[in-house]
């Protein structure tokens, strides 16, 4: 598995976990990773902690999460790496994400 | 419903085979000699064959081979059930293409267990079979819709100015096409407009929007747009034609006569000016990719720089910051502004591109270029 979702019901939080290489092939499970929660969250986070890479496709796959979820929903990106950070910064995904 | 043919000279055996079989819901037809097997293992196509060593009319080593050359690429278990059971035999039959051994006179539910691992194995290599003609025809498919779109690709850049001692354009395609494309026209007023983009995605998708970005390009050489106008019609269009999750990464950059630039950049990594002293600055991309963004929230401030008498300005697509060598080490930003420093210290821009090329090559050495390469330069005009 290299998608993972836990959720924070409490919190409101609901976490994807990707693990490995973050490309087209995750295309299907990704989407099916926010979109098949039974409800809406008010923050979602996208741990890249594990991820080694990520391409255009990815980032593709992000800014269509971030036109799925509800406006006032807040989308973390967190624990990339420096590589990956610079790709986020490169296309300004500070605009759309919060970047930590 | 799984067929099996059993081949056997005594009556007594092909009934015991038969009830068994019929058992586990196996079809069966017998045959007592060689010549019939080979006649029924063509018509009846089996996916399982019971044989003995001894065979009215040939011997079981020499049916057994004929049989798996008849089966051509499907596999069929060939299941020896024999009354010779020397090592030396049982040693031949394998040998000669046979897939198990099985002593007579034979314990049923041994031989009912065998069968069923094999029939499981006959089912597996079929449920493979399938799977690998599927995956052969997607492949075939793909490989197509490459083709397709590096034709596309290769049809519009042709509209394209050609190198010159002003501009040098070097695309290197990769097996997987990635999007890139390179457009530079000198405009009636002598200024030369220049759009460096990589779309998302690979393959035939990653063509699609290239095509209204080109025609509206060259619209606006023709009518002298100027570039934060362009950089909003550009991302207009993608926006309203490109699925959400596809976008174009891109430089749109104006460069008068005089060298003077003025230039939108979204989603692209730094381009390179080589001063004529070897120092190198950069220009940097600040927005988001083009076609992200609805014309209310997109931004088209443009920055400025200058091009110099001996200055080179140079554009890379990631596809050059990501090359990796032999050791899988990516060529990166310092790598990259290294070698333009060096190679574009050469007067004649051919030249200059011809050797930068020349080093990209060698850096990639024996790997395999994974991404579509693109590299622009321009020097100035006033030269």
């Amino acid at each position: 598995m290299s998608i993972s979702i836990t959720v924070n019901d409490a919190k409101d939080i609901a976490t994807i976990t990707i693990i490995g290489s973050f490309d087209f092939s995750l295309f299907n499970e990704f989407r099916a990773g926010y979109s098949d929660l039974t409800k809406p969250y008010k923050t979602y986070v996208v741990d890249m902690s594990m991820v080694e890479y990520l391409d255009s496709a990815a980032l593709g796959m992000l800014l269509s999460m971030r036109n799925a979820i509800d406006a006032d929903s807040n989308i973390q990106l967190t624990g990339a790496n420096a590589f990956i950070k610079n790709i986020l910064m490169i296309s300004r995904f500070d605009k759309r994400f919060d970047i930590q | 419903m799984m067929k099996l043919l059993c081949v056997d000279s005594e009556p007594v055996y092909r009934e015991i085979i038969s009830l068994c079989a019929e058992k586990e819901g196996v079809e069966v037809k017998s045959v007592a000699s060689y010549e019939e097997a080979i006649l029924t293992f063509e018509s009846y196509a089996p996916d399982i064959v019971t044989l003995d060593v001894i065979v009215k009319g040939g011997s079981g080593y020499d049916l057994v081979q004929k049989l798996k050359a008849l089966s051509g690429n499907r596999f069929v278990p060939m299941i020896f059930l024999a009354s010779h059971t020397a090592d030396s035999v049982m040693d031949k039959c394998f040998k000669a293409g046979a897939d198990d051994f099985i002593p007579k006179p034979f314990n049923e539910v041994l031989f009912n267990i065998r069968l069923k691992t094999h029939m499981r194995h006959v089912e597996l290599m079929k449920e493979m079979y399938r799977k690998n003609k599927a995956l052969t025809y997607y492949q075939k498919m793909i490989e197509r819709e490459h083709e397709m779109a590096h034709h596309v690709l290769d049809h519009i850049q042709t509209r394209s100015e050609k190198n010159s001692e002003q501009v040098a354009i070097t695309r290197l395609s990769a097996a997987s096409f990635n999007g890139d494309l390179a457009l530079v026209k000198t405009r009636s007023d002598a200024a030369r407009l220049v759009f460096v983009g990589d779309f998302t995605g690979h393959g035939l998708p990653a063509s699609i929007g290239a095509l209204p970005v080109m025609q509206t390009f060259f619209d606006a050489v023709d009518d002298l747009v100027c570039v934060n106008e362009l950089a909003v019609r550009i991302n207009r269009i993608l926006f309203s034609i490109l699925p959400d999750y596809m976008f174009c990464a891109g430089y749109l950059i104006l460069m008068t006569q005089e060298g003077e630039i003025t230039y939108w950049g979204g989603g692209m990594p730094n381009a390179f000016i080589r001063r004529s002293n070897g120092l190198v600055d950069y220009l940097h991309s600040n927005h988001m990719p083009l076609g992200i963004l609805s014309a209310s929230e997109f931004e088209a401030d443009l920055q400025n720089n200058k091009l110099n008498a001996g200055d080179t300005l140079v554009i890379v697509s990631d596809g050059v910051l990501e090359l990796k060598n032999c050791s899988e080490e990516m060529l990166g930003d310092k790598k990259v502004k290294n070698l333009i420093s060096n190679a574009y210290a050469e007067k004649s821009l051919i030249t200059a591109q011809q050797i930068i090329e020349q080093q990209l090559a060698e850096y990639l050495g024996e790997s395999e270029q994974l991404d579509d390469i693109t590299l622009v330069a321009l020097r100035s005009p006033c030269l």
